[in-house]
C-alpha cells in the first residue's frame, strides 16, 4: 500500500482536454472518492493512474516513484469495474489466483490465498463455479477478490456498485467499506453517486470539466462547498446574493449573523434545511408543491426574486400562491466567494 | 521551398512514427504497435497472394510477349475496346446479373419477412433450407439445376406428363432460364441471410404503434418495416450482385450465357489462347467490382455488409 | 397500395357505427368488449392481410422447395439401381458412392481417397494459416481505432478479388509454386478470410474485451499474454466457428482451384468437376453425396456450437 500523487495532470484528445492540470494525492491506506457529472474526467484519471492512459503533460508517483511510463500489468494496480469483466474461462478460484498466478506465486499458495480471500469477503462456497453462473453481487465481490489478491499499490474501483439494486448495492457499502477500512487498502473509489461516496469514503474529490473544485472529508465537503459547483452538486442548494460587511451578510430583504473573509460581494449557499417554516421575517411566495409522503417539497420565491427549495412536514396544505413566513437557519448557510 | 519544407517535416513525422512504434513509451505508442503487429500476418498475405499477383495481371495485359514477360504494348487493351464482343459479354453479365440479384433480393425479403414475423411450424427447416446452399460451390449448383430441368429431370418430367410433350424438348436446364434459376439458388440464401440480419433488429414496437394507429398490414410495411430494412436492402444488393459477377463453375457447366467468368476462361483455354486479353478483362472486372464496392458502400453502413 | 386503404375506410364506416350504438358507458370510462372486438376485427379484413399472408407464405414454400427438393432427390438417387425413367428404382445400392470413391468394379477405378485426402488437407492447412492471420486482424478491428481501420475492415471482410482472377493471377507470378499445395493453400487462405475474420470480430464485440484486456493486465499479464490466455480463450467458439466455415468453404472451393491444380493427385473440386460434367447421372449424384455428407457434418457441429448455420453472426 502507497501514497498517490498526480502532479498538474493533464490528458486532451486531439482539441478536447478531459483532464486539466488535476493536482490530487491519495493518501496510504484512505479512501478518496471521485464524483462528478459524466464528462468531467473521473474515467480518464483512474485510467491514467492504472497506465491506461498515458498523460499529455504531468506526472502519476506512486510513494514518490514516477511511474507516468511504466506499463499497466508492472504497476500492480487492483482494478473493479462496473460490469465486473471477470475470466468466464475461469472458476471463481482461478479467476482469484490469476494476478498470482502472473507473479508466479506458487499453485498451493495461489489456492490458498485465494481462498482466504473468498472467505473474507464471504464467498467461500463460489470458489468452484464458473463467474456466469453468479449473481451480480457476487460477481462483484469475485471481481474486488481478484484486484485484492495481488496486494495492489492502489486499489481503483470505477463504478463498482452501478446496476446492483437499491438494497444490496446499500449492504455492499457498508461490507466493502469495512473490508477496505480493515485492509487499509489505498483506494481510489470513482462513481456518480454523491450519497455512496459520502457513505464510503474518507475524503472526496469533486470534479468538474477536469478541474478539480475542492478535496476534503464528506462532512466539510458538504457543510463548507469551495465553489457554486460544489455547493450544488453535492446536495442542492440555492445560491443567494448578498454583500459581507462587518461579520454580516445583507441579503436584501435580511442580515444575516455569518462571517465572510472579506467584505463586499458574496454569494451565500443555502442547504434546503437553511429554510425554517415558522413566524419568521421573510415573507416567500410558494410557486410549486411537491408531496414526497413523510415530507413536503415546496419551492418559494423570496422577496428578491430567487426561488428556494425548502421541505415541511407531512401534508400541511400548502398552495400554490400561499404567502409563507421564512427565516433562515445561520448554522446551515456557508459564505462562498463572489463568483 | 515551402513545398520541399513541408515534404521534410511529413518525413520527420513518418520518421517519428516509426521509432515510437518500435520503442514505444506512451501507452498510445505502445497500442500503434500492437495494432500493426495484428494487422502484419493479414497484410503479408493480402501483398504476396493478392496485391502482387494483381500487379502481375497489370503487366501482363501490357506485355508485348506473354510467355517471356518481354516488350510492351496497348495490343490487349485496344483488342478489348475495339471488338464489339466484348462490350456484347459485358452487357450480358451486368443485365444476367442484376435480374437475378433483383429476383434473389425480392424473394429474400419474403423469405426474411416470413421467418421474422410469422409463427412458422418449421422454422429451423426453413432456416437451414435457406442456408445450406451457401456452402455449395457453383459446379454443384449447376448439377441440382440439371436434376430439376435436365432431360431427367424433376420438373421437366412432371411438365412433360402434364402436357403430353416430350422430356427433350422441354429441358431447360442448359438453356438461359436453367442457368438463370441456378444464379437465383447460389444468391437467394446470400440475400436473405444479410436480410435476416436486417430483420432482426428492426424495433417492432414502431410497427405495433402503427397497427394501434390504424395501418394495414401493407402500410405498416410500405411505410415502417420497408424504411427501417432499407439498408439491408442496399447491402443485400450490393453482396448479392457482387457474388453473382463472381460465379463461374455454374456457367462453366451449363455453358448457355456468355458472362465475364465464361469469356476469360475461354481467354485461357488452350484453342484461343491469348493471356494479355485474359488479364486485361480481368482487370476491368476487378476494377468494376472494387468501384461498385465503394460506392455501394457509401449508401450504406459497413457493418451491415456480411458475406 | 390504394387497393388496402379503400378496403380500410370502407371497413371503417359501419364499423364505428356499430361501435357507437352498442357501446354501454362503464364506470372506468372505457367501452365494452364487443365494441372493441368489432374495432379489432377491422384490420382483419384488409386486402393485404387477407391476401397477403398466404401469398408471401406460398412463395417461401415455392423457395424452400426450390432450394431443397434437388439436394433431398441427389441424395437419395445416389443410392438408387437406376435412373431410366422418371422415378429412380432400384434402392438401396452403394455401388455409385464405391464407384465415385474409386473402389467400383468397372469403369474409371481410379482411387478418389488421395484427391480426398490432399483437400481436405490442404483445406485444413487453410484454415490454420487463417487462425493465424484472421483473428489477429479481427482482434485489431474490434478492439482498437486506428487510422484507416475501415479501410482495413473493407479489406478484411470483402473479397475484392474473385476466385478466378486470382487463380490466373497467382499462376502467372508464381510459375514455380502457383500450381503446389503451398499456393493452393495461400489462395483458399485469403479467398475465405473474410469469414473467419467475421466469425471472430462478432465473437469479439459480444464480450467486454477492453475490459477484460485491461483487468488482465492490472493483475501483471503482459499484453501477449493477455490475448494468449484470456483473449483467445474467450473467443473460442467464433474461432472454432470461423475454422469450420473456412475449412468446408475451402473444401469444395472451385473457380480458384480449377485456375491453379496442376492434378495429381486431383483436389476435391476438380474431382467433383469431372464426376459431374463427365459421369453418368447417378455418379454425380453420388459425388455431390459426398460433399452433402460433410457439409451437412460443418453445420451439425457449428449449431452444437450455438452459431447460426453458415452465417457469420452469433447469437
Amino acid at each position: 500500500m502507497s501514497d498517490v500523487t498526480l502532479e498538474s495532470l493533464t490528458k486532451t484528445y486531439g482539441d478536447e482536454t478531459a483532464v486539466d492540470g488535476i493536482d490530487l494525492t491519495i493518501r496510504d491506506g484512505e479512501i478518496l472518492g471521485v464524483v462528478g457529472p459524466s464528462g468531467c474526467g473521473k474515467t480518464t484519471t483512474l485510467r491514467t493512474i492504472a497506465g491506461f492512459e498515458t498523460p499529455t503533460q504531468g506526472r502519476v508517483l506512486f510513494d514518490e516513484v514516477d511511474v507516468t511510463h511504466v506499463p499497466p500489468e508492472e504497476r500492480n494496480v487492483g482494478l473493479v469495474f462496473q460490469s465486473y469483466a471477470l475470466f468466464d474461462t475461469m472458476t471463481v478460484r482461478e479467476n482469484v489466483a490469476f494476478g498470482l498466478k502472473m507473479q508466479g506465486v506458487p499453485k498451493a499458495e495461489r489456492r490458498e490465498r485465494a481462498d482466504d480471500l473468498l472467505a473474507m469477503l464471504d464467498i467461500a462456497e463460489l470458489a468452484d463455479r464458473r463467474p456466469t453462473t453468479l449473481s451480480g453481487g457476487q460477481q462483484q465481490r469475485v471481481g474486488l477478490a481478484r484486484a485484492l489478491a495481488i496486494e495492489p499499490h492502489v486499489l481503483l474501483l470505477d463504478e463498482p456498485m452501478t446496476g446492483l439494486d437499491a438494497e444490496l448495492k446499500r449492504r455492499l457499502r457498508d461490507e466493502i467499506g469495512d473490508l477496505l477500512a480493515d485492509l487499509e487498502v489505498t483506494t481510489l473509489y470513482v462513481t456518480h453517486d454523491q450519497e455512496e461516496a459520502m457513505a464510503m469514503c474518507d475524503r472526496i474529490a469533486v470534479l468538474s470539466d477536469g478541474t478539480l473544485e475542492q478535496v476534503g472529508p464528506p462532512a466539510e465537503i458538504y457543510r463548507r462547498p469551495a465553489t457554486p459547483f460544489v455547493a450544488n452538486f453535492i446536495g442542492s442548494s440555492t445560491l443567494l446574493e448578498g454583500v459581507a460587511e462587518n461579520g454580516h451578510v445583507d441579503l436584501g430583504f435580511t442580515e444575516l449573523p455569518v462571517d465572510a473573509e472579506t467584505d463586499g460581494a458574496v454569494r451565500v449557499a443555502a442547504r434546503p434545511a437553511a429554510f425554517e417554516l415558522d413566524e419568521g421575517q421573510i415573507a416567500a411566495d410558494v410557486t410549486d408543491v411537491t408531496y414526497l409522503g413523510d415530507r413536503t417539497q415546496l419551492a418559494a420565491t423570496l422577496p428578491d426574486d430567487t426561488t428556494v427549495t425548502l421541505h415541511a412536514d407531512g401534508i400541511d396544505g400548502y398552495r400554490v400562491g400561499d404567502s409563507i413566513p421564512l427565516s433562515i437557519d445561520e448554522q446551515r448557510v456557508h459564505v462562498l466567494e463572489a463568483g | 521551398m515551402s513545398v520541399r519544407k513541408s515534404a521534410t517535416a511529413s518525413v520527420r513525422h513518418l520518421a517519428a512514427l516509426a521509432s515510437t512504434t518500435a520503442r514505444p513509451t506512451t501507452e498510445r505508442e505502445r497500442e500503434r504497435r500492437r495494432i500493426a503487429v495484428l494487422c502484419l500476418p493479414f497484410f503479408a498475405l493480402a501483398i504476396v497472394a493478392g496485391f502482387v499477383p494483381l500487379a502481375m495481371l497489370v503487366r501482363i495485359s501490357l506485355a508485348e510477349d506473354t510467355i517471356w514477360m518481354a516488350g510492351w504494348s496497348l495490343e490487349a487493351w485496344e483488342t478489348l475496346a475495339t471488338t464489339p464482343t466484348y462490350r456484347r459479354v459485358a452487357w450480358n453479365t451486368l443485365w444476367f446479373v442484376g435480374l437475378a440479384t433483383a429476383v434473389s433480393v425480392a424473394l429474400g425479403v419474403a423469405v426474411a419477412h416470413v421467418l421474422e414475423k410469422y409463427d412458422l411450424p418449421a422454422k429451423r427447416v426453413v432456416v437451414a433450407a435457406v442456408s445450406f446452399p451457401i456452402a455449395l460451390p457453383g459446379i454443384i449448383v449447376a448439377y441440382l439445376i440439371v436434376v430439376l430441368l435436365g432431360r431427367q429431370g424433376l420438373v421437366t418430367n412432371a411438365v412433360a406428363v402434364a402436357t403430353g410433350g416430350a422430356p427433350l424438348d422441354l429441358a431447360s436446364a442448359t438453356a438461359i432460364t436453367g442457368l438463370f434459376l441456378g444464379y437465383v439458388y447460389s444468391l437467394l440464401p446470400r440475400a436473405t441471410m444479410v436480410l435476416r440480419g436486417t430483420y432482426a433488429e428492426i424495433n417492432t414496437q414502431a410497427e405495433e404503434a402503427a397497427h394501434t394507429l390504424g395501418a394495414s398490414r401493407w402500410q405498416t410495411f410500405y411505410h415502417v418495416t420497408l424504411p427501417e430494412i432499407r439498408p439491408g436492402i442496399v447491402a443485400a444488393v450490393i453482396l448479392t450482385f457482387r457474388s453473382g459477377l463472381a460465379i463461374f463453375g455454374t456457367v462453366l457447366i451449363l455453358q448457355s450465357h456468355r458472362v465475364v467468368t465464361l469469356q476469360i476462361h475461354e481467354e485461357t483455354s488452350v484453342g484461343s489462347y491469348s493471356p494479355d486479353v485474359a488479364a486485361a478483362i480481368g482487370l476491368v472486372y476487378v476494377a468494376f467490382i472494387v468501384a461498385f464496392t465503394f460506392v455501394g458502400l457509401r449508401f450504406v453502413d459497413n457493418d451491415a455488409v456480411e458475406i | 397500395m390504394t387497393g388496402p386503404t379503400e378496403s380500410d375506410e370502407t371497413d371503417s364506416g359501419p364499423a364505428s357505427a356499430a361501435e357507437s350504438e352498442r357501446a354501454d358507458p362503464r364506470p372506468d370510462g372505457g367501452t365494452t368488449e364487443s365494441a372493441t372486438a368489432e374495432k379489432w376485427s377491422r384490420s382483419g379484413t384488409a386486402l393485404s392481410t387477407a391476401v397477403g399472408r398466404p401469398l408471401l407464405v406460398g412463395v417461401v414454400t415455392v423457395v424452400v422447395a426450390f432450394l431443397t427438393v434437388p439436394v433431398i432427390v441427389t441424395f437419395v438417387s445416389s443410392f438408387a439401381g437406376s435412373a431410366a425413367g422418371v422415378v429412380p428404382r432400384g434402392f438401396v445400392t452403394f455401388e455409385h458412392w464405391q464407384q465415385v470413391l474409386g473402389f467400383g468394379t468397372h469403369g474409371v477405378q481410379a482411387n478418389a481417397i488421395p484427391g480426398l485426402a490432399f483437400s481436405l488437407a490442404i483445406a485444413t492447412g487453410g484454415m490454420l494459416l487463417n487462425v493465424v492471420i484472421g483473428v489477429p486482424v479481427a482482434y485489431a478491428l474490434a478492439r482498437y481505432d486506428f487510422y484507416a481501420r475501415d479501410w482495413v475492415n473493407t479489406l478484411a471482410i470483402l473479397p475484392l478479388v474473385p476466385g478466378l482472377i486470382l487463380g490466373i493471377a497467382f499462376v502467372q507470378t508464381y510459375p514455380n509454386h502457383g500450381r503446389s499445395a503451398l499456393g493452393l493453400l495461400a489462395g483458399y487462405c485469403l479467398l475465405k478470410s473474410p469469414y473467419m475474420v467475421l466469425t471472430v470480430q462478432s465473437s469479439f464485440q459480444s464480450m467486454e474485451l477492453v475490459r477484460l484486456e485491461e483487468s488482465a493486465r492490472s493483475l501483471g499479464a503482459s499484453w501477449p499474454r493477455t490475448v494468449l490466455t484470456i483473449i483467445i480463450p474467450h473467443a473460442k467458439r467464433g474461432i472454432v466457428a470461423g475454422c469450420i466455415i473456412t475449412w468446408t468453404l475451402a473444401a469444395a472451393e472451385f473457380n480458384f482451384t480449377y485456375m491453379v491444380a496442376s492434378g495429381s493427385p486431383d483436389p476435391f473440386a476438380i474431382f467433383l468437376y469431372r464426376n459431374i460434367s463427365n459421369a453418368t447421372h447417378l455418379q454425380s449424384a453420388a459425388a455431390v453425396s459426398v460433399y452433402f455428407t460433410i457439409v451437412v457434418a460443418a453445420i451439425l457441429v457449428l449449431q452444437l456450437l450455438g452459431n447460426r448455420g453458415f452465417s457469420t453472426a452469433q447469437r
